[in-house]
């Protein structure tokens, strides 16, 4: 364990989830810091190095992926579920129960998704103070900037960070409600599903099993794949697309 | 990734498996699972010949297995992680209550050990704010650069210019400065009291209450003045996370000029460094 590994777990402590090309440039602000002339280790032995020191602790850097384009994503997440947790220090108990009551409904629909409005007429049923919906739409929001939840089109589900944080307690609590992806065989809340036999799997996942293949079918029951295939993701595409927008952008500031 | 989820060898202990987890039930809930059930596999002689020495009944201290120990100092490590980023000192009744529990009897070696880690792996280091205070703070043994606030998920604190403006103005002004002092300064710089600000929001709420409360400054009222007015001072967290050498080269680079520029104050913040160097006797392990 050295100050590069120290900074760069006390940066990656500011961030509640970070992607994997941020985290990469984290890594390497930290090694500009402490030891300039090193070479910088490889992501993922840097990451098992850390996590083996992390172990004693009951914490350790996860990876993951978005459920929606298969991003990889990191969060320093808790292994050993107790009532010490980053969610429960920064909300009140009637917040968080209504976390709680979303995340019941986002589990049990079968998008993945719970409409505002399902959350919201819970209201009356929250442990702690009394909170009216007015209320309960700005927590809701104060979810979505602290990257709990995401939402679309009035729609809530779990951001990443959530799941990385929290699929222990989910597959815990919530063992007969909760959906497992027939590839990865991690907890899925978005995802496909097979028309014919009801197994589910991750866009990504998707996307990885099915390339290049012309004629998916389900891996379980090898019925004809109805779905839209997604594409895998492809970091250099994305690093292309975000210095293109970066661009893009400063030459339009320049014109003033 | 992997195809089959690896069964951890590290499993959590038992009797939090069949328990309700509650995640979410906050500080103030008991303390979690492992200061219960700590007595399951304990021998029924060692139990007794606690008892028989000790008039009422408490709950059993029998051996706590290597893994329950493991677990409250990781409980512990992150119990006072989450309450420094808040930048408000930890009370070591907070702690025994939300986090020791039952393992109360071993809470020096706990906060020693947790203590640590918090050093070693973290680079933090658990200081307490005043002798005999039984109030912590975790101090940053690595310099924060520039090029962090590029890489930070939290907005660092942009509110830390304006501390240093008003450390700097106590210093400069004899370690402590009246109230309205600071004010007559700030408005020159487009700060305050009662105008909201873009970066600070509330100044004088920022002041006079946010850094007050996380022990930046001292904030005491004057007695005999009226207008009532009130006087400023460094707080104990200052003299911890900064010094007086720190405060006065900050000072110096705003102004583009050299620290010794200031005789007198290169004088004592000289003193300071002299007295931060002789070997200090006050560590982490609490006060009785």
């Amino acid at each position: 364990m050295t100050d590069v590994h120290r900074r760069f777990l006390q940066l990656l402590m500011t961030h509640g989830v970070l992607e994997e090309w941020d985290v990469r440039r984290l890594q390497k602000h930290c090694y500009r810091v402490h030891d300039r002339t090193a070479a910088v280790e490889e992501l993922e032995d840097f990451i098992n190095n850390i996590n083996s020191v992390l172990e004693s602790l009951y914490i350790e850097i996860k990876k993951g992926a978005t459920e929606d384009d298969g991003r990889p994503v990191y969060a320093l997440v808790n292994l050993a579920t107790t009532s010490v947790s980053k969610m429960a220090s920064d909300f009140a108990e009637n917040e968080l129960d209504l976390f709680r009551k979303a995340l019941e409904l986002i589990i049990d629909s079968e998008t993945g998704f719970a409409s505002s409005t399902n959350i919201l007429n819970l209201v009356d049923q929250l442990k702690g103070k009394k909170m009216r919906k007015k209320e309960a739409e700005q927590v809701l929001q104060k979810f979505v900037q602290n990257k709990w939840l995401i939402e679309k089109e009035g729609e809530f589900t779990l951001h990443s960070r959530a799941i990385l944080e929290m699929e222990q307690y989910i597959r815990e609590t919530y063992p007969d409600a909760v959906k497992i992806c027939n590839i990865c065989h991690s907890l899925l809340i978005q995802g496909q599903s097979c028309e014919t036999c009801g197994i589910r799997m991750h866009l990504p996942c998707v996307a990885k099993y099915f390339q290049s293949n012309s004629e998916p079918r389900c891996p379980h029951c090898n019925d004809y794949w109805p779905h839209e295939i997604p594409e895998v993701f492809d970091p250099e595409k994305e690093r292309e697309a975000a210095t293109s927008r970066a661009t893009k952008r400063s030459l339009r500031s320049r014109q003033h | 990734g992997d195809m089959l989820q690896k069964p951890r060898s590290r499993g959590r202990p038992n009797s939090q498996a069949e328990r309700e987890r509650d995640w979410g039930r906050g500080a103030a809930e008991e303390a979690p699972s492992t200061s219960r059930g700590a007595g399951s596999s304990q021998e029924a002689r060692s139990a007794s010949s606690q008892g028989s020495r000790r008039a009422e009944a408490s709950p059993e201290v029998g051996p706590r297995s290597q893994q329950q120990l493991e677990l409250k100092v990781a409980e512990l490590v992150q119990f006072l992680l989450i309450k420094d980023q808040k930048k408000i000192p930890i009370k070591r009744t907070d702690i025994l209550k939300h986090v020791i529990g039952d393992y109360k009897d071993i809470f020096p070696d706990l906060l020693k050990l947790a203590a640590e880690r918090l050093e070693y792996v973290f680079g933090y280091k658990l200081v307490e704010l005043e002798p005999k205070s039984n109030t912590y703070i975790l101090i940053n043994t690595l310099e924060p650069v520039e090029e962090d606030a590029e890489v930070r998920g939290d907005q660092g604190t942009p509110t830390t210019g304006l501390l240093m403006i008003v450390l700097g103005l106590i210093f400069m002004k004899g370690n402590t400065i009246k109230e309205t002092e600071v004010w007559d300064f700030l408005r020159r710089l487009g700060v305050y009291p009662t105008k909201k600000h873009l970066v600070f929001g509330d100044p004088k709420k920022l002041i006079t209450e946010e850094f007050v409360r996380q022990r930046y400054l001292e904030y005491r009222r004057i007695p005999h003045t009226d207008p009532v007015d009130y006087e400023l001072q460094w707080g104990p967290r200052t003299n911890l996370e900064t010094s007086k050498m720190k405060v006065l080269k900050f000072v110096a680079k705003v102004h583009n000029q050299d620290p010794k520029d200031w005789p007198a104050q290169y004088c004592e913040a000289l003193a300071d460094e002299e007295a931060r160097a002789r070997p200090e006797t006050s560590g982490p392990a609490p006060s009785s």
